[in-house]
């Protein structure tokens, strides 16, 4: 009888918890309401000392640390555009994520996924600090300290053979440091090629889960160890020095790096149309690609000649075979102040096939134009016609300067190196602060087992930048030797006063270099106040 | 008995175990939404607030200027401008040269960059303020310094006269560039960005003109008229209110709004001047009034012979684009032969006008608008003007807009067809009631041609016929004498590095605060 009656407790008490919990949920947590407020904000000065306490491990880390900067306008900035951003956000996650329920829905007999509240709240992330390394590398290293602690509301609503589930999102709290660093820096916008985010310290993440409006992140234990999970796997991913890799432009392209060499000969032209009142007119020829700096190249004048011949050859870099165009223009020499054009054609680089094995030049005869405007009644007037001979020539595959890893990564000797012995690569970035007594036009000499080397010179600048390569090819390696290297002025003008200059001077040994591989370091310079000069130092190996 | 008991106590053990889980959400909530609340007030601390946290320990290394400093943007850039200043050479060579011909002065035939690099100094940030003043829009003003050392060639080619090389030096630009954001509520979020460089404080853009492997005699007032250039597009494109709109992100977006529009006009009577500053030897002075709310449009009264206290009664009609910043801006001239000689300038904000009142108003006449050079306390005289504004409605705005944009494309055909040197002038010539070129030299080709109203444009029109070349020498040398003959006869005696900028600075046309000193007193 005890027994029964004790069975029977249990059983009671089993039933009795199932409704007592039921009850509770009604009773408490099912009707409350699942909106989320917007929290009331008072300013600081009114808070008492006990909320200020409770402040002090958020401090910022500007406040904490001058080494940090203080980015309030970067705040203000998303501040005021925060309400924006929030809509269109939701409005592109509702837009990819639909067509992904709308094909998932069949698979697992569910009626319908629905995103019934979709919003990030009225707080935006707050920047609490920034800070900024400089390395002699080419690249751009920022740490922003970002925390957003947000009210957001996400809410979907799942339902299935008739019964509707939520699961609600809300109080997400995450806060990072993330390292970004900017490179390589390339010389056309955006000005560098990739974007790599890591974290340097596992990510604070906090929020509230509610299943059928109950959180269950305030299940004692569960919060922890949910954070905990996602951390590590955050960690897993993104934490340093582990990293995610945005490209954003091709590095190689953006480096403008000759790709191969057009032949361009200068033929003659025919017909000609006279443009000075007395005479023929004096011809010549101006070559140019587009999107180069280069100045344009010229033949010769041709005096009072209009069929004239030059047969004048041309070498030029191309850099984009692709998009670039050979430019020729006419002109009619004048002796006396603006040249008159005579006609004008322009050929794509892409409709020259590029003959590789064949060196065989493509002969054009092109019409001349007034413009390139096609529609320009003006350009079916005959001008005459120009004659010239075109060869592409690519460079071949290992004539082209590997891409930008060559700053990062050690290559490997070429061939024919000596097996003990290796390449001393030196290449000369930039100087700082070098200057002359009497003229500062700084160039650098290399000196190295009683070889020279010299970079070109900059005029007048004291901050000039070389980026200048140099290769010594050697037998073993350079344990004992030491690289001079010296900046020197010399004069612009020809005089016997102070023709050159020392700027300064520094002796490298390169025991360090072999051992390391690759050394890119300023080093300051003797004999000079303030000056220091940026080298990298490779020692290239077969193995 | 048991099972009632059970049922009992399990039933308040699960209503206790939900109260329970209730009461952990509500605190976890609360703790979560008062560490939201914290990071919030942290994320804008003002100088208080920080005193209050940190008490006695104040960082003393904080300070809140007004415009917050960029340390850390100044590093980064530093860094990467080799990089930018080689992408930009690129983008500004396109964008600029088109402007350059726009605002071309006549007696220069052609102005292009031969060669433009930006140097090795990167510009400085010296500070960012953003605010949003209106609902929608973001506005970030940046305290920009750049002292360069960029190597900028300007090729100029004045009528019949080769290319000459000049060389920009010392370039130095001070300004505070305002940008807005147009918000928008699809990624990207902004659909459109205004630039305009804020008019208070003004920019400061100076540089030194110097002639490679040649003179800039050679061609006569050159630095000046490349100093009206500049002058003119930065007060005329880029100073606020006139501004870039440029659209972002594929979004279609009305930016018809944030365009610099017509907002009313301006009925002004010149009625008279009093006590005029005598500045000729023998008799006195013959004032003339030049009146402008923009470069572009500027229009002259006719000249009251020998007289200190003129009364012209002439009314003029001037379009405002921006009541809240723009201002009357009224110079009183000398006419004389050379250069003509400046009595005095004023100015009248337009935001003290009433609109649709008329009222009268006598202007006192200062030396010059910028307070840190007046250093003489002299009175000039009074001018006395008659004012009335009128609020444009949305057709007359309309009509406005086409109206000006008429007389801009007419410039332009004029231009193109080489009868006038440059847009700044034509109206200029037009609206010059007396039309007298001023000089000797002024007059005969002026009236030479008269149909113009231009000398310059008839120098070059005769070098562009093209009649032989000693002729044509002569022909350029007229047409530069006829567009700033009194400027170069100033200017001939100087040599040219050094002065050149201490000339410009002190002289005519100095960039900053009166950009059209000369533009006024050019004898056309």
């Amino acid at each position: 009888m005890g027994f029964f009656s004790t069975v029977l407790g249990f059983f009671g008490f089993g039933v009795g918890i199932s409704i007592g919990l039921v009850a509770g949920y009604f009773l408490f947590i099912y009707f409350q309401p699942t909106d989320v407020k917007d929290p009331v904000i008072r300013p600081l000065v009114e808070q008492d000392s006990e909320t200020l306490q409770r402040l002090m491990p958020e401090i910022p880390l500007w406040v904490k640390s001058p080494d940090y900067d203080r980015v309030d306008w970067l705040n203000k900035f998303i501040l005021n555009m925060w309400p924006y951003l929030d809509k269109a956000i939701c409005k592109t996650v509702k837009n990819i994520v639909k067509p992904i329920i709308a094909e998932q829905i069949p698979k697992y007999k569910i009626e319908s996924v629905e995103f019934e509240e979709l919003t990030l709240g009225s707080l935006p992330p707050t920047f609490q600090g920034m800070k900024v390394y400089s390395t002699d590398e080419k690249e751009l290293i920022m740490e922003p300290s970002i925390k957003w602690a947000g009210n957001p509301n996400i809410l979907v609503a799942v339902k299935a053979f008739g019964l509707k589930a939520t699961v609600q999102v809300v109080d997400l709290q995450v806060f990072a440091s993330p390292r970004i660093t900017l490179k390589p820096l390339v010389p056309s916008f955006p000005c560098f090629a990739k974007i790599l985010v890591s974290l340097m310290e596992k990510p604070h993440v906090d929020f509230g889960l509610k299943l059928v409006g109950a959180d269950l992140m305030s299940i004692p234990g569960l919060y922890r160890f949910v954070q905990e999970l996602i951390k590590d796997q955050v960690a897993n991913m993104y934490l340093w020095p582990k990293t995610l890799e945005v490209p954003i432009i091709d590095p190689v392209k953006a480096m403008k790096r000759p790709v191969g060499i057009l032949h361009v000969k200068v033929l003659r032209a025919m017909k000609l149309k006279k443009k000075d009142l007395l005479g023929a007119s004096d011809p010549y020829v101006k070559l140019k690609l587009t999107e180069d700096k280069l100045p344009s190249k010229k033949t010769t004048v041709k005096h009072k000649n209009l069929n004239p011949e030059w047969n004048e050859e041309f070498n030029m870099v191309v850099k984009d075979p692709q998009s670039q165009a050979l430019e020729l223009l006419v002109f009619d020499w004048e002796q006396v102040g603006k040249d008159d054009k005579m006609g004008m054609n322009v050929v794509p680089l892409k409709d020259i096939p590029a003959c590789i094995p064949a060196e065989e030049p493509k002969v054009l005869t092109l019409d001349l134009l007034k413009n390139m405007d096609l529609n320009d009644v003006q350009n079916e007037k005959l001008r005459g016609q120009l004659v010239v001979e075109l060869l592409y020539k690519p460079f071949k595959e290992e004539e082209i300067p590997k891409g930008i890893e060559e700053g990062q990564t050690v290559q490997k000797a070429p061939d024919g190196t000596p097996a003990s012995g290796g390449l001393l690569v030196v290449i000369v970035h930039e100087a700082q602060d070098v200057e002359g007594k009497h003229h500062t036009n700084p160039h650098v000499r290399i000196l190295f087992r009683g070889e020279e080397k010299r970079t070109k010179p900059v005029k007048k600048n004291r901050d000039p930048r070389w980026e200048d390569e140099f290769q010594f090819m050697l037998d073993e390696p350079p344990v004992k030797d030491r690289l001079h290297v010296e900046v020197i002025s010399t004069s612009s003008r020809i005089g016997l006063l102070h023709p050159k200059e020392c700027l300064g001077y520094v002796d490298i040994h390169l025991s360090d270099v072999v051992a390391n591989k690759r050394i890119n370091e300023k080093y300051h310079l003797i004999d000079s106040k303030n000056g220091r000069i940026q080298i990298e130092l490779q020692w290239r190996t077969s193995s | 008995m048991g099972l009632i008991s059970g049922i009992l106590m399990g039933m308040i053990m699960g209503i206790a175990l939900m109260a329970g889980w209730r009461h952990m959400m509500r605190r976890r909530s609360t703790k979560r939404i008062a560490k939201a609340v914290d990071i919030k007030l942290l994320g804008s601390l003002n100088r208080d607030d920080l005193k209050k946290i940190c008490g006695d320990n104040f960082p003393e290394w904080i300070s809140f200027p007004v415009y917050e400093q960029v340390k850390w943007l100044n590093k980064q850039l530093s860094k990467l401008w080799p990089y930018v200043a080689d992408a930009a050479e690129l983008v500004i060579k396109e964008s600029v040269e088109p402007l350059l011909e726009e605002y071309r002065p006549p007696g220069i035939t052609s102005l292009k960059f031969s060669k433009l690099s930006l140097g090795t100094v990167a510009p400085k940030i010296e500070g960012i303020r953003v605010q949003s003043l209106q609902k929608g829009q973001i506005i970030m003003d940046i305290d920009f310094k750049w002292g360069g050392d960029p190597s900028i060639i300007l090729g100029v080619e004045a009528a019949l006269v080769a290319s000459i090389p000049i060389q920009l030096k010392d370039l130095q630009v001070f300004t505070v560039v305002r940008v807005i954001f147009q918000l928008a509520e699809e990624i990207p979020c902004i659909s459109a960005v205004v630039v305009a460089l804020l008019s208070e404080p003004k920019p400061r853009i100076d540089y030194t003109l110097k002639a490679v492997g040649g003179s800039l005699t050679a061609i006569p007032g050159i630095s000046d008229m490349i100093d009206d250039t500049v002058n003119s597009i930065v007060t005329d494109m880029l100073q606020w209110p006139h501004r870039i709109v440029v659209p972002i992100g594929g979004i279609p977006v009305d930016t018809s709004e944030l365009e610099l529009k017509p907002q009313g006009k301006l009925s002004l009577t010149i009625v008279k001047a009093n006590n005029l500053k005598n500045m000729e030897m023998i008799g006195k002075s013959d004032p003339y009034v030049v009146v402008q709310i923009r470069p572009l449009f500027k229009v002259k009264t006719k000249v009251v012979e020998n007289n200190l206290n003129p009364v012209w009664n002439q009314t003029f009609e001037l379009i405002a684009e921006d009541k809240e910043t723009q201002s009357l801006i009224i110079e009183v001239f000398d006419q004389d032969i050379g250069q003509d000689k400046r009595l005095g300038i004023a100015k009248l904000p337009l935001i003290e006008l009433e609109a649709e009142t008329l009222k009268e108003y006598e202007l006192r006449l200062l030396a010059s608008l910028d307070t840190l050079k007046v250093k003489d306390k002299k009175d000039r005289g009074t001018v006395t003007i008659k004012v009335l504004y009128h609020q444009f409605n949305k057709e007359e705005q309309l009509a406005a807009l086409d109206e000006e944009k008429r007389i801009l494309e007419a410039r332009k055909k004029l231009k193109a067809e080489g009868v006038i040197g440059s847009t700044m002038d034509a109206l200029d010539g037009a609206a010059s009631l007396v039309g007298s070129g001023v000089g000797l030299v002024g007059t005969g080709i002026g009236t030479g041609v008269g149909l113009v109203g231009s000398g310059i444009g008839t120098g070059v029109g005769l070098v562009g016929s093209g009649i032989g070349t000693g002729v044509g020498l002569v022909g350029s040398g007229l047409g530069a004498v006829g567009s700033g003959l009194t400027k170069a006869g100033k200017f001939m005696g100087r040599t040219i590095t050094g002065q050149s900028s201490a000339s410009r600075r002190s002289g005519s046309s100095t960039p900053v605060n009166s950009i059209q000193e000369n533009g006024g007193a050019k004898p056309r």
